[in-house]
């Protein structure tokens, strides 16, 4: 155990150059280079504020919003920044070791460390998407409670689940290459089926039973409760998701254990 | 310092992908076995250089990826203390749009270096790899070979305790490949271990202390470099019978549009009298040939070969300023004689017979191989090297004026 954690310790200047290659050094050669990092998070923020606010932000009435022309691309982007983060994540680590063949089949890498450097990569882009929207609030003088500063801890925990649920999938795909099909297919439909986009005040009853064993759906919540509502999300949802999360992780590391010699003659 | 202790690595093949990840969970048996390698022991001390020769396919990838831990053995013990690093992982991580010095910086992290040593070592792998001031263009622009140098002065400088080498070092231009070459005797004098992996027999000869022979995943040999390279020469000579036989059966390979061919022949020495020669023996090569129509001009050539398929030396009649006729039907014996002034090894000799200058006009009769014949001994001085060229020599004292 401790040694796996050594080995994991050691992978660590490679995974921040992963990440680092990620996020910069994919844009080199290009005229804005880095800055392209900021432009995609700036401009889903401006799409979502000057179209949506106009057409939906009437909808919203009583979601305990002052400034209601807003409403609506607050509730959207909350979601949505949390949502790109959590399905790029789980979509990349699915595919990561088939990607990145070439460096696993000739450095020793630790394979239960590589799928930080996607989680750290999108953290990254999340806490610059966080940052322009954060302006937005100003801008528009939509009060900030300390709540916000809890924001960061639910993100870990979204982490941690996207790590776990990734490094499952990403041995499977290993074994079966639909699975990277499938994973795409599943994530698109666990967006619309999440109320990411739309309240839940439209979803009927029995729709709403289900969706507390949606753990994006935990997610979002919480996020709104500490952007909007400023106030502690439900702990129960919180701590069920947190022991399903480790469930989740304690599997997946078992599987690759149990599957990494094989694993690593078949890349 | 590496040791191996009884490493054992199969790989299993599987009908469908989904019964090898059922297999992986559950423990059942879905497949069928490849054993790639098969209790290997060796060690390599501090300060050694340990040759492995083998064929294509006889479990030296393997092992090498065994030893950094790419792969994971399935019984068995490596050791191997301090950083390991090798040319297998020749320019690993390098990025085409990136400059050589940013590659640098990527490449030796996936060697497991740290930004400080990097940054300590930057300038001498700069110097070292001789890209002056290509070493801040992106690596696109680089030809294969700075491309090569560049890994190379990175894998070196990485400051490992043992090193393994590929074939890849092979791509280098001569200079370069020297200057590799006594880098590694330096990093040898300072305790580092080196395994060398190399189909180049005399490198495995002047570099290494040790060598053994891998075949079929076992160790076959274990001893010094000479007599490996010996063992490995079997192997491949055996290899080379057993395609021989083959084409054998297939009408000796010989092909042309026929009006004339070499219905026999044979090489032998003067003096030994067997195919079996001294170098700076002569060669008497003895053709008969058949022709079956008239045909003027016919020019015979002939090409030695070493086992490796290298040409050595070939020529023809026209360049001799010889011509050939034949009349429909006849059959004439030809002789020529080569003094076989070329180092000891096996060697073939192709024959053919064209018209005018080259086959490429008229091929009437071609055959790859067509006798064999063996160098083995001297019968002159001793030289090193593929042949005997003529030397001159003179010494004079210098009168101091």
């Amino acid at each position: 155990m401790l040694d796996r954690f050594c080995r994991i310790k050691d992978s660590l200047p490679v995974i921040l150059h992963l990440t680092r290659q990620d996020l910069i050094e994919r844009h080199t050669g290009s005229a804005l280079g880095a800055t392209w990092t900021f432009i995609a998070p700036l401009v889903n923020i401006l799409v979502f504020v000057l179209v949506f606010s106009r057409i939906m932000g009437a909808r919203l009435e009583g979601f305990g919003v002052d400034i209601d022309q807003y409403a609506y691309s607050i509730y959207l982007i909350s979601g949505v920044l949390a949502w790109t983060a959590f399905a790029n994540g789980i979509a990349r680590i699915t595919n990561l070791f088939r990607d990145h063949r070439h460096l696993v089949t000739k450095v020793n890498l630790s394979l239960f460390a590589m799928p930080l450097s996607v989680i750290l990569a999108e953290a990254i882009v999340y806490a610059i998407s966080m940052a322009f929207f954060i302006g937005f609030l100003l801008i528009i003088g939509f009060p900030l409670s300390f709540y916000f500063l809890l924001v960061p801890a639910v993100f870990l925990l979204q982490c941690l689940f996207v790590y776990s649920l990734g490094l499952g999938l990403a041995i499977l795909s290993i074994y079966l290459k639909d699975v990277k099909e499938v994973v795409a297919v599943v994530l698109q439909v666990w967006f619309w089926v999440t109320p990411i986009v739309y309240v839940t005040d439209i979803l009927p009853s029995w729709v709403m039973h289900w969706m507390h064993f949606n753990p994006f759906f935990t997610l979002v919540e919480s996020y709104r409760s500490l952007i909007m509502l400023h106030k502690v999300p439900d702990l129960l949802p919180i701590f069920l998701f947190t022991l399903a999360t480790l469930f989740v992780l304690g599997l997946s590391v078992w599987l690759l254990k149990r599957t990494e010699r094989d694993l690593r003659d078949c890349l | 310092m590496i040791e191996i202790r009884r490493l054992e690595k199969t790989f299993k093949l599987f009908d469908r992908p989904l019964d090898r990840f059922r297999e992986a969970v559950t423990g059942h048996v879905h497949h069928s076995c490849y054993k790639a390698l098969d209790d290997i022991s060796f060690s390599v001390s501090p300060g050694e250089v340990l040759g492995v020769l083998g064929r294509n396919g006889a479990g030296k990838s393997t092992l090498l990826k065994l030893i950094t831990g790419v792969l994971l053995p399935d019984s068995g013990e490596i050791e191997v203390d301090g950083r390991i690093t090798g040319l297998l992982e020749l320019g690993t991580g390098f990025n085409p749009e990136l400059t050589g010095l940013q590659n640098i910086i990527a490449n030796g992290l996936m060697l497991g270096m740290s930004h400080a040593e990097i940054e300590e070592q930057r300038n001498e792998i700069v110097e070292f790899s001789e890209l002056g001031a290509y070493i801040d263009e992106p690596l696109r622009t680089y030809s294969s070979g700075m491309t090569m140098r560049l890994a190379f002065s990175i894998a070196i400088h990485a400051d490992p305790r043992c090193f393994l080498v590929d074939e890849a070092l092979s791509v280098g231009d001569g200079y370069f490949q020297q200057k590799c070459m006594k880098k590694i005797r330096e990093f040898k004098q300072r305790g580092g271990s080196i395994l060398f992996v190399s189909h180049d027999l005399n490198a495995v000869k002047m570099l290494c202390d040790r060598a053994l022979v891998i075949e079929g995943g076992s160790i076959v040999f274990q001893g010094s470099p000479d007599d490996a390279v010996n063992v490995y020469n079997r192997i491949m000579a055996r290899q080379a019978e057993e395609e021989e036989g083959r084409r054998a059966d297939r009408d000796q390979g010989a092909y042309g549009s026929g009006e004339i061919q070499i219905i026999q022949g044979k090489a032998t020495g003067r003096e030994s009298l067997a195919s079996s020669i001294s170098s700076g023996e002569m060669l008497d090569i003895q053709l008969e040939l058949e022709a079956k129509k008239s045909i003027e001009e016919v020019t015979l050539g002939l090409l030695i070969r070493d086992r490796f398929g290298q040409d050595i030396f070939g020529f023809n009649t026209f360049q001799l300023g010889e011509t050939l006729s034949f009349a429909a039907g006849e059959r004439r014996f030809i002789r020529i004689s080569i003094c076989a002034d070329i180092a000891p090894g096996k060697y073939t000799l192709t024959a053919a017979l064209h018209s005018r200058e080259h086959h490429l006009d008229d091929c009437y009769w071609w055959c790859d191989g067509y006798l064999q014949f063996e160098v083995a001994g001297f019968k002159h001085n001793i030289f090193s090297g593929v042949c005997r060229l003529p030397i001159e020599m003179v010494t004079d004292t210098v009168n101091k004026s």
